[in-house]
Parts: structure tokens; C-alpha cells; sequence
């Protein structure tokens, strides 16, 4: 309690459960300098689970809405920290989206103050981890796109990929109807290992739909791209470049394209690749994502005749790692489906 | 003038009217009394006084004393007193000096009882910072490092929930990717069957259809190949070709001829019939000149 007095940023605290409404009540009435050390004091409460209860039932939430349109900037991002602290839970993400905030707080995502925006894409990144949450941000896709294509700060941008990545895992019709596939193409060749990851996240996402898939194969640059990621040095950026060829090629005209680009020698290496410290685990789980996509690729790679001659030249490779008896049960599973579909006769 | 107010009791006020009203005491409104008042009043006093009087002289009294006594009052119990009406008193005056202090009270030291015994407080001996601190310290430690330890148990929660999402998510688009393939593969085979019985239908349909005018053209030539003399023929019978001089003389001169016969004939039956009726036999001279008879 004496710290509260001491500490000139924080407003003081009441005891127990007066803490919370005390805090939204000197909220509404105070002056601008005593709304920001009140929200310094809310954020700080709201770690804990009990005070993010009482927040979020008490039905303080309205007053959130008017505070996003308050004049001073930094109040405006106190008060999207805050929501995001409340969005940590999940309670408090159904009351957000349960009590409307989400127009207004879309409407701050063209805010002048730098920290305000990147708040809001916290709180909208936290939002669209639940599915309720994505269906919800689904209106907002093609504002995010476009977002994508101006914001320069690297973090604020990993975070629009990912909630776009976690909307169109939900439906990805709003990104591609967007053009998303040619703006995440861009952004695959990113200097950023965690940009490239996430596009390449997005774009898996995206690849999905059928519509998705013919999009991908269609833009010229984002398959000769991806195939370049698949020798980056990062195993996720790596993973989720396979990822996206695995989705590609399960139509006929990605199996052309990407036999043509010469992938199979590229997938081949992936797969028999090895790492000086296998042994751990979180490499090992990592690899493991990588090598699934590789083989499902190979699968479907197996069923043009082209890619057939080629990969039964490459058998044996493939029937080393199926007998390998480190690996997965997914993995020996995968590897044995590659196998059948590779020696398939018509 | 504030005139004295007398409490009384209400029930014995004057001027409350009880009892029966056909003999009313009227209290006359005038608050001066009459003289008559006055003087009966005076009256009733002096009367009073009177009877009291004569009752005090009816009261017994003690008697007179014999001769030779007299009565004298006195004191029966076990201590004389001494009776009178003027109470010996005293007055006993006492006065401060004003400016005198109220001296000192002296300390009060009891006698001496018991041993003599001392003691020294040697420095860190009443308060020991470190053993007095360790109670708190540790409160202070544990706490936090409880709510540390807590808050690292959260995170590591998260984080393995986090991985056994994105493990999920993994498996999840592998499935996905599968699923799809082998949707792509059925799609295409089925197509693939579709397009090859529909090539077998038209392949079908071709061969029928060759059938069809292969069976056509040789009933066709079959047909045709008798077609030309039947066609002769029956033009032919239906007299198309003709030979003209034939035709000629079947279309001019045969009538002609039979006309001519015809009458020739007629003329002979008319001449038969005449003869046969003439029952003449008449050689008929036609008879001899023509050749035909």
C-alpha cells in the first residue's frame, strides 16, 4: 500500500475487493494524469485471475469504450494494454467479445500513436486464438491485409500475421478474396526469420481451400520463393515452406509446377537431413512437423507419373527412414502411406 | 403582571362544575368579593379560631403537682446528656500560606531486604539483528519466491499447452493435406473412370454406328443390285419403252383396223340378221370380196 503512495505512476489501491471498482470509478471521474495512473494500477491488478473476474463481471467494461476515445494517446494505449491483459483469459475474452468492444477498437487500429496500434494487434492476436474470436475478426481480414502492407515495425507485423494466420484457419475466403497469397508472397522473402515464418504460417493457412491452392500456383514468384525457404536455415520457416508445397501440390497443376521447379531433390535432402543434436527433444519435435510435411508432399508428388519415376529411383531412401525405429508411430505411418503411393501401378 | 399560576388538582378546582346542575353553585362574575363576602368570611375565621381553642381546653393535661412538689423534667438513660437549646459550636478557622510550595514529598526508600545482585547488558545481547531478521526474511523470501515459482509453473503451463496446440495443429494440417490428397486422388480417378467409360461409350456408339451403315450399304447394294432391271423391267411392263412403229401402229392403225372390222362385222350381223329374217339366203356380195370370210 505504501508503494502505491510512494510510486507517483501508480494510483493507490484499495483493499480486497474495493480494489477493482474503486479503481473504475475513480476512472470515470478523475482528470486525464488520474486516469493513467489508475490504469497503471488496473494493469497491474489484473494479473491476477480473482481481480480479472471482478473486472470482467463487474460490467466495467462499457467505460472502456468511452476511454477509447480519449484525447491523450498514451491513456488510449493503457487502456488497450489493459484489455489485453484481460484477453489473457479466457473469460475475459468472451466478455470482450461478448460487450461490443471490438468496433471501436477496430476503429483505433488507424491510430496516430504507435504504441496504441500495436496494443490493439495484442489484443486482437489474443482474440483470434479463440475460434469464437477468429469468426468474429473475420470482417476485419481485408483491413488487416491492407495493414500489412503499410506497418513497417517488425512486431507489430508478426503479430498481424499471426491473427491473419489464425482467421483463415477458421475460413479462408476473406484472405484470398483480399489477395492475400501476392502480399504474403512478398513478405516470405522478408530478412526477418520470424516475419518468414509467419508468412509462411499464413500462407499454409491460406492454401487450404482449393481456391487458395490455384491462387498460389498461378502467382509466379511465391512457388520458386518457397522453395528457397525450404533451405533456410530456421527448421519452422523450413517447416511451414513445406507445409505450404504440401498443400500446393495436391492439385494436378501445383504437381506440374513444382515438378518443374525441381523440388523433389530439395525434399529428398530435407528428409534425409541430420542434425548434429538430434537427441534433443524440442529439435526432435520440431524436425518431426518438417519431415511430416516433407512426406506428405513426396505422397502427393508420387501420383503424377513424373514424379513417380523420379521418387522410385529414390525408394530405398524413402524405405531407410520408414524402417528407422527412433521415429514417430505419424511418421513410420506417413512414410509407409509414401511408400504404397509410389509403387502404385494403375 | 404576570399573575401567579396555581397548580391544583383538576378534581378539587373550583371552578370545574360537577354534580348535579338543578342546584349549580354559580361563581358571581365579578372577581371582586362583596363585602358581605368579606365580613362572612372574617366571620367564619374567627369562629374557627374558636373551636380550636375550646377543643385545646378539652385536651387532658397531667395533673397539677401535690404541694411540697414540683415536676421536673429528667433523664432516664444510662448517660446523662446535657439537654439545652443552644448547641455548643466551635469555629475553627484555617488558612494556607499563600506562598508557600507544597514541599517535596520524600522518596520513599524502604528498608534494605534481601541480596544484593547485578547484572551487565553486553552489546547484541538484548536484540540480534540477524536472528530477529530471520522470521521475516523468510516470510519475505518464501513469498516471493513462491509467487515466482507460481508464475514460472504458469508460464511452463502455457508453454506446454502452446506446444500440445501447435503439435495438434501439425498432425491437424498433416491430416488435412491427406485428406485433401486423397480427395484430389478419388477426384481424379473418378474422373479419370468417367472419362474412360465415356470414351468406351463413344467407342460404342462408333462401332454401332459402323455396324449400322455397314448393314445399310450392302442391303443397299443388295437392294440397288437388283434395282436396275426391275426398273427396266417394270417400265418395261408398264410400257415405257416402246417400239415406235409398234406403238404407231398400235395407237393408229389397230384401232382404224378394228373399227374397220368392227363395222365389217356389224354390217355382216345387220346383213345376217336381215337375211335371217328374209329367210333368203342371199349371198351377201361383200361376203366374196372380203378376204377375211
Amino acid at each position: 500500500m505504501a508503494g502505491a503512495l510512494t510510486d507517483p505512476t501508480r494510483a493507490p489501491v484499495a483493499f480486497g475487493r474495493r480494489a477493482v471498482p474503486q479503481l473504475f470509478g475513480e476512472l470515470q471521474r478523475a482528470g486525464a494524469a488520474a486516469r493513467l495512473r489508475a490504469l497503471t494500477s488496473l494493469c497491474d491488478l489484473v494479473h491476477e485471475p480473482e481481480r480479472l473476474y471482478q473486472a470482467v463481471t463487474g460490467g466495467f467494461l462499457k467505460q472502456l469504450k468511452v476511454l477509447f476515445r480519449d484525447e491523450d494517446p498514451s491513456v488510449r494505449a493503457k487502456t488497450c494494454e489493459l484489455l489485453h491483459l484481460l484477453t489473457s483469459h479466457s473469460i475475459g475474452r468472451q466478455a470482450v467479445l461478448a460487450s461490443s468492444l471490438l468496433p471501436p477498437l477496430c476503429q483505433l487500429l488507424d491510430d496516430s500513436s504507435f504504441s496504441c496500434r500495436r496494443n490493439v494487434h495484442r489484443v486482437l492476436n489474443r482474440l483470434a486464438l479463440l475460434p469464437a474470436g477468429a469468426e468474429a475478426l473475420l470482417s476485419l481480414v481485408p483491413k488487416l491485409m491492407l495493414k500489412l502492407t503499410k506497418e513497417e515495425d517488425e512486431e507489430v507485423q508478426l503479430l498481424l500475421l499471426s491473427t491473419l494466420t489464425h482467421c483463415s484457419r477458421l475460413d479462408a475466403l476473406p484472405g484470398l478474396a483480399s489477395d492475400g497469397v501476392s502480399l504474403l508472397g512478398r513478405k516470405l522473402s522478408h530478412r526477418s526469420s520470424n516475419i518468414r515464418r509467419e508468412a509462411a504460417a499464413a500462407m499454409m493457412a491460406l492454401s487450404v481451400p482449393m481456391d487458395g491452392k490455384r491462387q498460389v500456383c498461378e502467382d509466379a514468384e511465391v512457388l520458386p520463393v518457397l522453395i528457397g525457404l525450404l533451405r533456410d536455415k530456421d527448421v519452422e520457416v523450413q517447416a511451414n515452406a513445406a507445409g505450404v508445397i504440401m498443400s500446393t501440390v495436391i492439385i494436378t497443376t501445383g504437381k506440374q509446377r513444382c515438378l518443374d521447379l525441381d523440388v523433389l531433390p530439395v525434399l529428398l535432402g530435407l528428409l534425409s537431413e541430420k542434425h548434429g543434436d538430434d537427441d534433443k527433444e524440442e529439435m526432435k519435435k520440431r524436425r518431426k512437423a518438417l519431415i511430416m510435411y516433407v512426406l506428405r508432399a513426396l505422397t502427393s508428388l508420387a501420383e503424377a507419373p513424373n514424379g513417380r519415376r523420379l521418387l522410385l529411383e529414390q525408394l530405398p531412401l524413402v524405405e531407410k527412414k520408414a524402417e528407422a525405429a527412433e521415429e514417430d508411430q505419424d511418421i513410420r505411418r506417413a512414410t509407409q502411406t509414401a511408400i504404397q503411393v509410389i509403387t502404385w501401378t494403375p | 403582571m404576570r399573575t401567579k399560576r396555581h397548580y391544583g388538582n383538576i378534581m378539587y378546582d373550583r371552578r370545574v362544575v360537577r354534580g348535579n346542575t338543578y342546584a349549580k353553585h354559580i361563581i358571581p362574575t365579578t372577581a371582586q368579593p362583596d363585602p358581605a363576602e368579606i365580613r362572612r368570611q372574617q366571620a367564619n375565621r374567627r369562629r374557627a379560631i374558636a373551636r380550636k381553642q375550646a377543643r385545646e381546653q378539652f385536651r387532658p393535661n397531667t395533673p397539677e403537682a401535690l404541694e411540697g412538689r414540683k415536676h421536673t423534667d429528667v433523664q432516664t438513660e444510662l448517660y446523662l446528656e446535657e439537654l439545652s437549646n443552644i448547641i455548643a459550636t466551635t469555629d475553627i478557622e484555617c488558612q494556607t500560606d499563600p506562598f508557600l510550595d507544597r514541599p517535596a514529598t520524600p522518596l520513599f526508600i524502604p528498608a534494605k531486604s534481601g541480596k544484593d545482585v547485578e547484572t551487565q547488558i553486553e552489546e547484541g545481547e538484548l536484540f540480534d539483528f540477524d536472528v530477529e531478521v530471520q522470521p521475516v526474511l523468510e516470510v519475505l523470501v518464501g513469498k516471493t519466491i513462491e509467487q515466482s515459482l507460481l508464475e514460472v509453473m504458469e508460464e511452463e503451463e502455457l508453454a506446454c499447452l502452446k506446444a500440445q496446440q501447435r503439435a495438434f495443429e501439425e498432425l491437424r494440417n498433416n491430416e488435412l493435406a491427406e485428406v485433401q490428397r486423397l480427395q484430389e486422388m478419388e477426384r481424379r480417378h473418378n474422373e479419370e473412370k468417367e472419362r474412360r467409360i465415356a470414351q468406351q461409350r463413344e467407342v460404342l456408339r462408333k462401332e454401332k454406328e459402323i455396324a449400322e451403315k455397314i448393314a445399310a450399304r450392302a442391303y443397299t447394294q443388295q437392294y440397288l443390285a437388283g434395282l436396275l432391271p426391275a426398273v427396266f423391267t417394270s417400265l418395261r411392263s408398264h410400257g415405257y419403252f416402246y417400239n415406235p412403229v409398234e406403238k404407231d401402229i398400235e395407237t393408229n392403225f389397230f384401232p382404224w383396223l378394228m373399227d374397220e372390222v368392227n363395222n365389217r362385222v356389224e354390217r355382216r350381223c345387220t346383213a345376217r340378221e336381215i337375211l335371217d329374217s328374209k329367210r333368203h339366203c342371199y349371198f351377201i356380195l361383200f361376203v366374196d370380196d372380203n378376204p377375211f370370210f
